[in-house]
């Protein structure tokens, strides 16, 4: 008996050397807002959590499959029936990984989202840059309402491969709020619909929220980072809610600049709306 | 290659208790049914808040008054078959398939004169919990037609008398459904004008 | 040609029915002054209530069933052979074939969608299929699966093997077990349909909006599932009543197989559950067809509402799929390791803790739906805490094969794999779970890998370790056992690769259920579909071995595997009794290696002193 728990706690202990690995593997999209450090930090640790509780139940299957088979090299003959100390140990053991997880990362990740002033999805926290986002059938609507206090009127009309960007300042919270309407024609019946589920993602930023006809849900996010979809198709929003036909190319690209360039920007918009 | 055989054959010693599994299933089925009843309830809740919109109130008691009345006849005809009285129990069957279809007919004449249209949300619930517990009325009173129909031949006593009380309770379940539905829709929160 | 007969029955009255019921709502919307009295929506959906009620009366529930309400004489027919299985039988083990027969096929069909999305999936932009034919193959794929995981284990397992497991000779209701499973072809039609009615666009999950909005096809489809709904909820009810009540005498509670206990538990979920997909899709209809406004936000409806009500049934519903499969599992371990099952009190204990949590947990499928924020943190706990009944079952599954004496049979091998798989499963489950990771992961191929190393490798997996343990007892004859094997392997090695792999783009950023994706994620797409391709082609192996042993393999005898339990102590197929002899349970079913454990059951008249009662005090077969 001795010699087999030894066997399988160095087995165990191999094989969660080599999966820990993992944690220090970029696994990854570009890490594009101060949100996403905090995702690619909590996926960590639950990784690594999780690998060892895996690779113990791999471990006790491998062991048993190589060393307990019937007629093979095998002590057996055991008669134990687990009525004893051992399910209470278990019960114990998992029932305070399951407490531990459930406060770490669990419940302190989404206080975190809940409150914090950079603002995971649902808080209601005031970014400076407030852009209204309209998903319709099958594309986006940027609306920049406002920055820095400063009344905007810019608009931003997205669809499939059109190339028109949603256009973000580094290190400026952006507050989403998002909205579903019917804005769309359906080819088939001719006949306009009203607005269905959407979701508004983007993979660079780690963060979604659907977009509900009749509800306005937000989503603050503050990217740290600069980028393109040209060169990176993390930053692209993408709808992550099946809504018909075109769900597959309801994306668009996204691009972070410098603050003084969104200015610029922003300024030839403007213009070009005023037009 | 057939066999046509008895229903026997293939009862092989049956010894278990045939009348306790069907209560049993019975009860079964009315647990399963009341979450449907459960959850159209709640969607009311959840979409409504405690708020209404004007409903008939003379015209709710006196429907309610008539359901629950006919939850006493129907109480009086299955004691009635196991007293093996079946004149009595025929009567009250009648009398609770009559109340059954005045309840009905009362649904209907609300649905009528009702003041919201199903298009919109007070419409939709009202009309949806009503319907769907106005077709197990419907239902109810076709099943104790049938039963009728079978204790005027002679079927049952009070001995055998299953499908009587099987009915019976059926048409209780139904009636305390209404029990709930009724304040639900009637009774509970703030009346509001849709557009105010 | 008593196959013939009935079905032509049942196909006829349900047309003539159909056809009805469309007239009679013409005829009504005429009476109640509609403008037009063809809405084709509205007629069809009426006319299908009537064509169903139809089709089953024209089976056979009208002469074995219907008539009694009349108070007539009801008859019932016992036919041999293989025309039996077209027909209205009452028989559990007939009907457990016809299950497994008919989920085996859907089974192999859904897969081959799940090939061709494969296919289409091979690299980005779109090569083979337009969107509306991938959406269509999408939403087919995914909801005939969820048919095949709710119904082909408990519907087909459940009936040929809880009965024998229980020493009884039949279900509690025969002739609802019988409507239970005569419900299923028009579901199974209605959805094999939809493609032609203008293709499915919404997935299995259905969400209105966009479900109100669709094609007919939609319409169809909801019917359909309520249909199927309502056979679940039947077979459900007639589970709970059998095992409650059937159970040979000596078989209590604590000498209950873990297949049975399982299902006990199962049946509960489905009787209690099922009804929310029912009332979800009921709403989906009546905004459909009578413009009620459930979830039209213009006058005050709630998308919302539908995901509530839905996800109260379909979170509940992953246990419906899995905790059989883990039951297999349990039971299959416990008979090839030559020891006691582990902790089979503690297992017992998993399977009622998952049945009260399971329904208090529906919500972590909405974390970024946009419900308030107050329902993240109880949704969050709730969800998590079922780990802990959860990690009873690997304790119990762990602690028997240790220091036992495993025989590595194709069965075994299945039921381990169960084990592996839903460790995997498990695990990514917490990243599921927990709402900050929860929010990037959300419907990617994150979350398509998750699902299917539970679904699949939970459930699936057992399904196929229930196939190659029961095969024998069910047809009497034998398979290739190194086929088998290699059946295992393949499919082991062919799923892991597959959905190994597939966490990684999800966490990059993939998102599911798309026929297009951004080209820089064409390498590891490419190697996925080659992978599922594999996996794909070992069912071959499958089929062939069992064509082959089914017609031409070697009679198995009544006992091949030497286990203890009640279904193996008769021949091989059982007698339409069941048990030549009634069956009394004296011992526990997984007492192996002691040398003075009482045998399980022993067979004959008149009880032993001290034999507890069974079910309801009644005498079994």
């Amino acid at each position: 008996m001795a010699k087999h728990v030894v066997s399988v706690v160095l087995l165990w202990a191999a094989l969660t050397a080599v999966g820990e690995a993992l944690v220090f593997a970029d696994l990854f999209p570009t890490v594009g807002s101060h949100e996403a450090e905090d995702f690619d930090q909590i996926f960590r640790v639950l990784l690594f959590m999780g690998i060892p509780v895996f690779n113990f139940v791999v471990a006790m299957l491998v062991h048993s499959f190589l060393r307990f088979r019937a007629g093979g090299p095998q002590e057996g003959g055991a008669t134990f029936k687990g009525t004893g100390a051992i399910p209470k140990v278990w019960l114990l053991l998992t029932s305070c990984l399951a407490v531990t997880t459930i406060i770490y990362p669990g419940l302190t990740g989404l206080r975190k989202l809940q409150s914090e002033a950079n603002g995971y999805g649902w808080a209601d926290t005031k970014g400076t840059l407030i852009i209204h986002v309209q998903a319709f059938q099958w594309g986006w609507q940027y609306d920049y309402q406002e920055y820095d206090g400063e009344k905007l009127a810019v608009s931003v009309f997205s669809l499939h491969g059109d190339g028109n960007e949603l256009v973000l300042p580094l290190e400026v919270g952006a507050r989403f709020e998002i909205n579903s309407t019917g804005a769309a024609y359906d080819f088939a019946t001719e006949e306009p619909s009203s607005g269905v589920l959407h979701s508004f993602w983007i993979p660079a930023f780690r963060m979604k929220i659907d977009a509900i006809p009749g509800r306005t849900t937000t989503m603050t996010v503050k990217p740290t980072e600069l980028g393109d979809y040209g060169r990176d198709p993390a930053y692209r929003v993408q709808c992550a809610e099946l809504c018909g036909l075109s769900h597959t190319t309801m994306d668009t690209p996204v691009r972070v600049v410098s603050q003084e360039e969104f200015k610029t920007w922003l300024a030839e918009q403007a213009k070009a709306t005023k037009k | 290659m057939a066999v046509a055989a008895t229903a026997a054959a293939h009862a092989h010693g049956h010894a278990h208790n045939r009348l306790q599994l069907n209560r049993v299933g019975l009860w079964l089925f009315f647990f399963s049914e009341s979450i449907v009843f459960g959850l159209l309830l709640t969607s009311r809740f959840f979409l409504m808040g405690v708020d209404r919109e004007h409903v008939d109130q003379q015209l709710g008691l006196i429907i309610t008054i008539i359901l629950l009345l006919s939850s006493v006849t129907a109480f009086t005809a299955e004691t009635a078959i196991e007293q093996d009285r079946r004149r009595l129990a025929s009567w009250m069957l009648l009398a609770t398939i009559l109340l059954g279809v005045i309840f009905t007919v009362g649904v209907g004449f609300e649905w009528s004169i009702a003041e919201f249209n199903r298009k919109e949300v007070f419409g939709t619930v009202f009309f949806t919990m009503t319907g769907i517990h106005a077709t197990h009325v419907v239902t109810g009173v076709i099943m104790l037609f049938l039963v009728w129909v079978q204790l005027k031949r002679g079927k049952f006593s009070s001995r055998d008398h299953f499908a009587v009380s099987g009915t019976v309770m059926y048409w209780h379940f139904v009636d305390v459904v209404w029990v709930f539905y009724y304040p639900a829709l009637y009774l509970i929160g703030n009346v509001v004008t849709p557009g105010q | 040609m008593w196959a013939l007969r009935t079905l032509s029955g049942g196909l006829g009255m349900g047309l003539l029915f159909f056809y009805i019921g469309i007239g009679l709502t013409a005829v009504l919307r005429n009476w109640f002054g509609y403008p037009e009295v063809w809405d084709r929506d509205f007629n069809v959906t009426i006319g299908y209530v009537f064509g169903l009620l139809g089709w089953v009366m024209g089976m056979g529930m009208w002469g074995s069933w219907g008539r009694e309400w009349f108070g007539l004489r009801t008859h019932s027919y016992y036919i041999r052979g293989w025309q039996r299985y077209f027909t209205w039988s009452t028989d559990h083990k007939v009907i457990g074939v016809q299950y497994l027969a008919t989920f085996t096929i859907v089974f192999l069909l859904a897969g081959l969608m799940a090939m061709l999305m494969r296919l289409e999936l091979a690299t980005s932009g779109l090569q083979f299929f337009d969107k509306s034919q991938y959406n269509t193959i999408l939403g087919l794929h995914g909801i005939l699966m969820i048919a095949v995981a709710v119904a082909a284990v408990v519907g087909g397992f459940g009936n040929y093997f809880v009965p024998l497991l229980i020493g009884a000779d039949d279900m509690a209701f025969p002739r609802l077990n019988a409507l239970s499973f005569w419900l299923i072809p028009p579901v199974a039609l209605m959805l094999l349909i939809t493609p032609f009615m203008g293709g499915l666009e919404v997935g299995w999950t259905a969400y209105p909006p966009l479900s109100v909005q669709t094609q007919t096809a939609q319409g169809f489809w909801n019917l359909a599932i309520v249909t199927f709904g309502l056979s679940s909820i039947l077979s459900g009810l007639n589970f709970v009543v059998t095992i409650i009540y059937m159970r040979a005498p000596g078989m209590t509670w604590s000498r209950l197989p873990m297949f049975v206990w399982s299902m006990f538990v199962t049946a509960w979920l489905a009787l209690f559950y099922t009804q929310g997909f029912a009332v979800a899709l009921l709403m989906v209809t009546l905004d459909r067809i009578a413009g009620m406004g459930f979830f039209n936000a213009d006058d005050g409806g709630d998308p919302l509402l539908y995901q509530h009500v839905f996800w109260f049934y379909s979170h509940p519903a992953v246990y419906i799929m899995i905790l059989p499969g883990l039951g297999i599992a349990l039971e299959i371990i416990g008979h090839f390791s030559g020891k006691p099952l582990f902790a089979y009190r503690y297992a017992v204990g998993a399977f009622l803790g998952i049945l009260g949590l399971s329904g208090v947990v529906w919500a972590h499928h909405m974390f970024t739906s946009g419900i308030p924020n107050y329902l993240h943190g109880p949704f969050l706990v709730m969800t998590e805490l079922i780990s802990i009944p959860t990690g009873l079952i690997f304790l119990s599954a762990l602690g028997t094969i240790w220091m036992g004496k495993l025989r590595l049979t194709a069965p075994m091998l299945f039921a381990l794999a169960v084990i592996f798989n839903f460790a995997n499963g498990g695990v990514t489950g917490i990243f599921l779970a927990d709402v900050p990771t929860d929010i990037h992961l959300q419907d990617t191929y994150f979350v398509v890998a998750h699902f299917h190393y539970t679904i699949v490798g939970g459930e699936i997996f057992a399904m196929f370790a229930a196939m190659y343990y029961w095969f024998p007892k069910m047809t009497g004859r034998m398979y290739n056992m190194k086929l088998a094997k290699l059946h295992f392997w393949w499919m082991f090695i062919g799923f892991n690769v597959t959905f190994m792999t597939m966490y990684w783009p999800g966490i990059q950023g993939m998102n599911r259920r798309i026929a297009d994706f951004p080209a820089a994620m064409d390498g590891i797409n490419f190697f996925i579909s080659l992978a599922s391709f594999g996996l794909g082609a070992g069912f071959l192996v499958f089929v062939g071995n069992m064509v082959y042993a089914l017609f031409w393999g070697p009679a198995a005898e009544a006992n091949p595997w030497g286990a203890r339990t009640l279904e193996w102590q008769t021949s091989s197929p059982p007698p339409l009794e069941n048990f030549d002899e009634p069956p009394m349970v004296t011992g526990h079913p997984y007492d192996y290696g002691l040398p003075d454990a009482p045998a399980h059951a022993r067979f004959g008249p008149g009880l032993p002193a001290g034999t507890p009662a069974g079910g309801g005090g009644g005498g079994g077969g």
